[in-house]
């Protein structure tokens, strides 16, 4: 495949203006990456990078795009979701501030809302392959994709081939082995050339960050990576936050349903779990918890929710939401056995928390689209569920994800990550890193004027006695906010 | 308690009681006390019963009666009895105007002191149980003067029962029992505007909350307040914690007791011992443990189970905590003493004009005007209409 025949793939190029409306909108909402682009413009530490991108292609993620190129970045992307693109979004990127619609002058992008399986991991695939050069030399990754294409290519070429999916293997898993089967046949070496280039990755959420975990533990992992998730300025933010905002949000624009009064139940009560719980009893829900960490039920319990199984509340809640990062929480045979109308959604990073094959493999059940990312699914006694984003996460599926102000924080965790995983090589040996708790913490201090937060300084003597320095760091690397 | 404190100066000058007796039947507490001094402030005489038998404060009757040469009838422990003959002994002073809380004393003056009534003027009445109990008075046809429905106006409702009975319910059941809160199933029955008040705290404090009701509007509100509503009948066998808030009956009765967990904590926050059927309590113990802690008497129930009954079924706020904090009783005295002067000012109305017997609102402006004075006393300044917006809102022919 060349990529000089694809400069990008967006859904419509006349959707840029529109695109670019918004980002001017959400550079106002993102003070963090605008001081970014201020602090570093004038040194361009990223130049020389180029940095493959797999995130949701959203109005945010374009003021990180730009501010990524402003600090010198070659860049090329692709959404990390097939439903997360926003077009105009994409559209506004690929036609880049300076360009027209006939005249697109901004960067290779490859994303679109609606994707298929075959055109995601084409789209992957091609953000990944760079004309001129053996790939990539920094991946900013969501959930790892990107990383797990570099890796299994790589390891595919060790082995002398891509094995064949054996028949339980999911439909994703298939359309991989078939992608790479190609690429090793068409490009030999190309992966492992590319691995070796790539000085790092950052990589933005729980389930990704997961993957890299287990790599280094197995000793596969091929080049360091930055745990952005972990900052507090971002799992705490954008996990907690971000979904409080963004979970009803979604579950209002797909189905419009009144939520107080309701039974919502809500499956882990990690950051993302307290940040929805939170939001649905907000308006009015009367919510469940499920949990199987004893440490987070015991938090919901204390928090005054209900703890109950699955099981329990099967055929009582009207709202399930997913929030575990696990598999197999919601079985078809559960939703089978759920009221009338109860409405299902995931918000978990992958689509594997709801079993939706096993949905459609149950006998006589019939789909009916009600409307974009909103089915009905009706089984043969008469009564239906309705599942949101065909159970991938519905706060970017049926709205507009996380707010630009959250998305702030988090994607200026990224481009800190970015500029010291290229700049500083020899302190970041090929493992999992978090980043220092000073450079959270200026990502704290970037977006407190924007809210007119008056910080207090510490004296001197204040700071001698808590063991500290006046500019911070103010808390030990334990601390748990 | 600063609205009585403005209002007792108001009073100094315009002495609306003046040559007026005044019974009154409160909680002979230090906000009552200062009820008192105000209403003398105006003008009255006054004398004072207490309007439950535990309630009492012994060393502010004993204050009132030295030092503010106010007639006082009250004693912390009075068997029922004693607690009757002191309400006579108030009504003995043949008053012009009664206050009540709870409806005993106008019950006591209807049933028992009939001579008086024909020199009662109007009263007022502090609390729900009361207003209930007069409006079944006034239905018959029996009850001989107006008295103002003290306890039900929109600012009462909202800063004593839901801020203050909500805040001083959970005050009584924590010094009581001391039992964390946050993920216990806390069941309040009823969610009036004290109900919702209760159960909104015990939420703020981490409870999950369930609530029972018999109205199916405000069922409706809890419901779209997130909070669980249950039959009691299906809530008993979930609660940690049993607060009753209706102002009915066998709100908790032996069937209900069956089926509890060990170890419940039973309250009652409504102002009769009614709510929680004791008696059934302790027919079913094989054994009471009293005063296991200060007001908390342990049943157990013989079937493995114990069952905590604090204040012995009586009003929880007052009994084990202090009952509303000051601010709450500035408010609801400030009310009654606006709507009692009020009262006072008809008296000399021509016959036609005078307030006909029965149960009345408190008027809107008396209402407008103790929210002011509260406004008043935390320095918040509102908007005022102005004569167009004022213009806008009494036409009719303005529209789109």
């Amino acid at each position: 495949m060349s990529a000089d025949q694809h400069p990008f793939q967006v859904a419509d190029l006349s959707l840029a203006s529109f695109g670019r409306k918004e980002i001017q909108l959400a550079e106002h909402e993102m003070p963090g990456l605008m001081a970014m682009r201020e602090e570093y413009a004038p040194s361009q530490p990223l130049r020389g990078a180029r940095i493959t991108g797999s995130l949701h292609m959203t109005i945010q993620t374009a003021v990180l795009i730009e501010t990524l190129t402003a600090l010198g970045a070659q860049v090329r992307w692709a959404s990390c979701n097939i439903f997360s693109t926003q077009d105009h979004a994409a559209a506004a990127v690929a036609v880049g501030p300076d360009g027209t619609p006939d005249n697109p002058r901004g960067i290779p992008v490859f994303a679109w809302k609606g994707e298929t399986l075959e055109e995601y991991w084409r789209c992957t695939e091609l953000a990944l392959t760079w004309p001129d050069s053996d790939g990539p030399n920094m991946i900013l990754d969501d959930g790892g994709d990107a990383t797990l294409f570099v890796h299994k290519g790589a390891e595919y070429e060790q082995a002398g081939g891509v094995p064949s999916p054996s028949n339980d293997d999911p439909e994703e898993w298939v359309i991989i082995l078939d992608r790479l089967r190609n690429s090793l046949a068409d490009h030999p070496g190309k992966w492992t050339k590319a691995a070796k280039a790539i000085r790092g990755v950052t990589e933005e959420t729980t389930t990704g960050v997961h993957r890299l975990y287990e790599m280094a533990k197995a000793g596969t992992l091929l080049f360091p990576a930055i745990n952005v998730n972990d900052s507090v300025t971002k799992s705490k933010f954008d996990n907690k936050y971000g979904c409080r905002h963004s979970l009803i949000d979604g579950i209002k624009r797909g189905t419009d349903v009144l939520i107080g009064g309701k039974v919502a139940l809500v499956c882990g009560y990690g950051d993302v779990g307290k940040g929805c719980a939170e939001s649905l009893r907000g308006q009015g829900a009367r919510v469940i918890v499920t949990e199987v960490d004893p440490i987070c039920a015991l938090q919901a319990a204390m928090d005054g929710y209900q703890v109950a199984t699955l099981e329990d509340v099967i055929d009582k809640a009207d709202i399930f939401v997913t929030a575990t990062g696990n598999r197999d929480v919601i079985t078809a045979d559960h939703m089978s056995r759920m009221k009338h109308q109860a409405i299902v959604g995931n918000i978990g990073h992958f689509d594997n928390e709801i079993d939706m094959a096993g949905l459609a493999r149950t006998n006589g059940v019939t789909r009916t689209v009600i409307k974009p990312q909103v089915d009905e699914w009706t089984f043969p006694d008469g009564h239906a569920i309705i599942v949101l984003s065909e159970g991938r996460l519905l706060n970017l599926g049926n709205a507009t994800g996380h707010p630009s102000f959250v998305m702030s924080n988090s994607f200026t965790n990224q481009v800190i990550a970015q500029v010291e995983l290229f700049t500083k090589r020899e302190e970041y040996p090929i493992a999992v890193h978090t980043l220092p708790k000073h450079l959270d913490e200026k990502v704290a201090r970037l977006h407190l004027d924007a809210l007119g937060v008056r910080l207090t300084t510490l004296t001197k003597e204040q700071a001698d006695y808590i063991g500290v320095t006046v500019d911070g760091p103010y808390k030990p690397e334990h601390y748990r906010y | 308690m600063p609205v009585m404190a403005g209002l007792m100066r108001r009073f100094n000058d315009t002495r609306p009681f003046d040559g007026l007796r005044i019974a009154a039947c409160l909680h002979v507490t230090a906000e009552t006390a200062m009820m008192v001094r105000l209403l003398r402030a105006g003008g009255a005489q006054v004398s004072l019963a207490a309007s439950n038998p535990l309630s009492t404060q012994d060393d502010i009757a004993a204050a009132l009666a030295a030092r503010h040469g106010t007639a006082v009838f009250a004693r912390a422990g009075v068997d029922r009895r004693g607690y009757y003959r002191h309400i006579e002994r108030a009504l003995a002073s043949e008053p012009d105007l009664v206050i009540d809380d709870g409806g005993d004393l106008v019950n006591t003056l209807h049933t028992q002191a009939t001579a008086l009534l024909k020199n009662v003027k109007g009263g007022c009445e502090s609390t729900t149980t009361g207003v209930i109990r007069l409006r079944r008075m006034a239905a018959e046809g029996a009850l001989a003067f107006p008295v103002i429905a003290a306890h039900d106006t929109a600012v009462k409702r909202l800063v004593e029962g839901t801020c203050g009975t909500g805040q001083s319910v959970i005050d009584g059941i924590l010094r009581a029992t001391n039992t964390l809160l946050a993920g216990k199933t806390v069941v309040v029955a009823g969610f009036g505007p004290s109900g919702r008040g209760v159960a909104e705290r015990a939420r703020g404090l981490g409870a999950q909350v369930i609530v029972t009701e018999i109205d199916p509007v405000r069922a409706l509100d809890a419901s779209l307040h997130g909070f669980r509503v249950l039959p009691m009948a299906q809530a008993a066998p979930l609660g940690e914690v049993f607060i009753t808030v209706t102002g009915n009956r066998d709100v908790l009765t032996a069937e209900h007791l069956e089926a509890m967990r060990d170890g419940a904590i039973l309250a009652n926050a409504g102002h009769f011992d009614v709510e929680i059927d004791v008696r059934a309590l302790a027919a079913h113990a094989v054994q009471v443990h009293q005063d296991v802690r200060p007001h908390v008497d342990a049943y157990d129930l013989g079937n493995g189970r114990t069952v905590l009954l604090l204040a012995e079924g009586r009003v929880v706020n007052l009994v084990a905590a202090e009952g509303h904090p000051p601010e709450v009783m500035d408010l609801a005295f400030g009310i009654e003493a606006l709507a009692l002067a009020w009262l006072a000012g008809t008296v000399s109305q021509e016959p036609g004009d005078k307030l006909q017997p029965g149960v009345h609102e408190v008027p809107a402006d008396i209402d407008a005007e103790a929210a002011r004075l509260v406004l008043a006393t935390t320095g918040t300044s509102i908007d005022a209409l102005t004569p167009a917006q004022q213009a806008y809102l009494d036409s009719w022919r303005i529209g789109s």
